[in-house]
């Protein structure tokens, strides 16, 4: 099959893998995003509905803001940027390449999440991209296996993708919630954990009960939680979706409906009631329902003044018999 | 090794170096992805198989009292040994480093010492 006759994404990016297309392709729809191909592999993927390694890099403090954007003035050409970053001590070739790589899979899962519009080829954008490149039908079978594997535990990606988890009955009430950090997503220092980073004990969600002695006050004993599972439902605020909480802390986004899933089978949190209207993810402005929309009526009232061409303001006070100010 | 292995690739390769090892693999222990693997991938395990088993374990000592200081699990069959490492980021979702070794060329207690310390390598 070649591309011009391909049926759907994954087929048109065999397709351009075996003409070793290099070049951008572009993928309308919600989320979308753009596909940037190197030789016919995938190198990067930048969608609305996930982070990319920018993000990834950044919004963590792997790298620092300054650091960053002088070494995008250094190399200006972004393709070279990741050979630059490494050569400057920045990071690891190899962790690069890891940070890369996730971002390419959860980005091609991010736009698997609901049917893609039209699309259409391009040139080359320059862009920080994974060396060499995933293989796109590896990409397709990690999709594939992600989804699946969310079905497994009773949810539907595409659903959890635009729900807005909130915390659930005591936890919600009692300052183990969204308010414990200066910025809303830290706190929670009633919950047993991880504080390093290191030892397979950061690798899981919540392990186990409170010892023995018990929780105070014959509540329910709080769990066991790693530093990423609080720091996680330190952002759960009823209002942010899945791909919010992953743009908010540079974590790929089926990470954390792996982890938002968790959260929610230890009774820690619960998916709001609502989701985000439409296949869109949360990227439209909040618009309350009494307010007015940017494309409804004008509020009723008092007419706005009317304009005159070739007056201004103050000439209408004067003739008024207003006093200037 | 390739004339364009990868970094990564390159650091998984020298790990084969380490005696009875006969396969490993770099996991991300949140997703299971297999960000690259070396020797034989099947001795050195599934990668979502080897998340889930290092998150149920640590889930059962977490019950037991321990809290985040399991740094490694070895798995012994007649044959094989399988460990998994946690491997440290400087920031990001946690890693697993995963080894099949061959028992009969392997010495745990040396395996175990000779991999944990070359673990910070593999990131470099």
């Amino acid at each position: 099959m070649s591309a011009a006759t391909a049926r759907n994404v994954p087929a048109l990016l065999q397709a351009l893998r075996e003409e070793e297309f290099t070049g951008t392709v572009r993928v309308s729809g919600s989320p979308g995003g753009t596909i940037h191909l190197r030789d016919g592999l995938v190198g990067a993927i930048e969608t609305p509905g996930a982070p990319n390694a920018t993000s990834a890099l950044l919004t963590p403090g792997r790298i620092d803001d300054e650091t960053w954007l002088t070494a995008c003035a250094s190399e200006p050409d972004a393709d070279r940027l990741g050979a630059h970053l490494v050569s400057a001590g920045l990071i690891g070739a190899a962790e690069l390449e890891i940070v890369c790589t996730a971002t390419v899979f959860d980005g091609a899962f991010a736009m698997a999440l609901s049917p893609p519009g039209s699309w259409e080829t391009g040139a080359r954008e320059p862009t920080l991209v994974a060396a060499p490149g995933v293989e796109p039908r590896a990409l397709t079978e990690e999709a594939t296996r992600r989804m699946g594997l969310l079905a497994r535990v009773g949810v539907m990606a595409g659903e959890l993708a635009r729900a807005r988890p909130e915390l659930a009955g005591e936890w919600s009430s009692d300052g183990a919630g969204a308010s414990g950090g200066p910025d809303g997503m830290g706190g929670l220092s009633g919950f047993r954990g991880s504080s390093g980073s290191d030892g397979l004990g950061e690798l899981v969600g919540a392990v186990g009960a409170r010892a023995a002695s018990g929780a105070p006050g014959g509540r329910r004993p709080e769990p066991w939680l790693s530093g990423r599972h609080r720091e996680l439902l330190g952002g759960v605020n009823g209002r942010r979706t899945p791909r919010d909480l992953a743009f908010a802390q540079g974590r790929g986004l089926y990470a954390v409906m792996l982890d938002l899933s968790r959260l929610e089978a230890l009774g820690l949190i619960r998916w709001g009631a609502g989701t985000a209207g439409g296949d869109r993810p949360s990227t439209a402005p909040r618009v309350t329902p009494k307010s007015p929309t940017a494309t409804g009526p004008a509020p009723a009232g008092a007419p706005l003044p009317k304009r005159r061409p070739g007056r201004s303001p103050a000439w209408d006070r004067r003739e008024r018999g207003e006093k200037g100010g | 090794m390739g004339e364009n292995a990868t970094a990564l690739q390159i650091s998984l390769d020298r790990l084969l170096d380490a005696p009875g090892v006969t396969g490993v693999a770099l996991i991300d222990a949140v997703t299971g992805l297999v960000y690259g693997a070396a020797g034989d991938v099947s001795e050195a395990g599934d990668g979502p198989e080897s998340s889930e088993l290092a998150a149920l374990i640590a889930e059962r000592l977490g019950a037991a009292g321990a809290e985040g200081e399991l740094e490694s699990v070895v798995l012994t069959s007649r044959r094989r040994h399988q460990m998994l490492f946690s491997v440290v980021r400087p920031a990001g979702d946690p890693l697993l480093l995963a080894a099949g070794l061959d028992r009969e060329r392997a010495n745990v207690a040396l395996a175990l010492r000779g991999l944990g310390d070359r673990i910070t390598e593999v990131l470099a």
